[in-house]
């Protein structure tokens, strides 16, 4: 594991990013937030710009404008960083997945190094998707 | 205003105009109306009844393309759809953008998803549909087919 990606993983900073999500996820993820869940035990602060962020956080299906905007970002991000996408839209669009404006997937456009299922995933899944991470990239089985 | 006041209003003032009256609830009303005359008739229910407009949507059916105009009249507690039907080979109608702003929009937007020609729309670009989208494919039309050869439409699994 490089010097650099070790210390990303001590507080990683998260930028939280939706393509088009019904939001029903991005409240899960400000539950996270919340002092009943609280995950900034483990370090992780919202981000207000991309250029602050060490983990790219994506709700939603990825529709034909914001996948621009999504490559666009996701050139922003200082490398290395961990994409971590967020409920079933993300993963495989859920039911937009015959839409004429959700083309591709997400995994299809940036690299995605976690898949939390759910619609809305829980709170929990998501801490345990990201815990999960953790130790994974300190295993050094992690993609970088 | 009462609710009978309203209605006859308009019934009185367009009695050429309307092709069907369909009093459905007390809350709701359906008109049908010629396209012809839908800027008249929608000016009357904004300007005279004073009546907000809610919302226009627009629907693909077997034999026409239909758009429903919809008005709310709060105090009354009337919601009061004005309805066209427009021909499939060549959807088009009169704007009512310059008669008030809040059908710019939902009008630039149905013209997008339905292909249907507003004349005297002041600006009818694109609203929702990037720029890369094919002219003169409408992906609300009945008869839509997958132009994106890159699409993937399977889970991956």
């Amino acid at each position: 594991m490089g010097m650099k990606l070790k210390a990303l993983l001590k507080s990683p900073w998260v930028f939280h990013l939706s393509t088009g999500s019904c939001n029903n996820c991005d409240i899960e993820v400000l539950d996270c937030l919340t002092p009943r869940f609280d995950i900034e035990r483990f370090g992780m602060l919202l981000a207000g710009s991309i250029k602050h962020a060490d983990v790219l956080l994506i709700t939603g299906s990825c529709n034909r404008q914001s996948t621009e905007r999504l490559k666009r970002l996701y050139d922003q991000v200082p490398k290395p960083c961990v994409v971590i996408a967020i409920g079933e839209c993300s993963l495989s669009r859920g039911v937009f997945i015959h839409s004429y404006n959700c083309p591709v997937p997400l995994d299809h456009i940036v690299p995605v190094d976690v898949y939390i299922p759910g619609c809305p995933p829980k709170p929990e899944a998501i801490i345990a998707g990201v815990v999960k991470l953790i130790q994974k990239i300190e295993k050094g089985n992690g993609k970088r | 205003m009462t609710r009978d006041e309203a209605l006859k209003s308009i019934q009185e003032r367009f009695p050429n105009d309307m092709i069907e009256f369909f009093d459905k609830s007390p809350k709701r009303v359906f008109i049908e109306i010629k396209p012809e005359a839908i800027v008249p008739v929608a000016r009357h229910i904004f300007r005279d009844l004073g009546a907000r407009f809610n919302i226009a949507s627009g629907v693909d059916t077997r034999t026409h393309i239909e758009i429903l105009y919809h008005f709310t009249m709060e105090d009354i507690n009337l919601l009061i759809t004005v309805r066209v039907k427009l021909n499939q080979d060549n959807p088009e109608i009169d704007s009512l953008a310059p008669s008030f702003h809040g059908a710019n929009w939902i009008e630039r937007e149905i013209h997008e998803l339905l292909g249907v020609n507003f004349k005297g729309h002041p600006d009818l670009r694109r609203l929702l549909l990037p720029e890369q989208w094919p002219q003169g494919v409408y992906p609300l039309r009945r008869d839509y087919e997958e132009w994106d050869k890159a699409a993937v439409r399977n889970r991956g699994v």
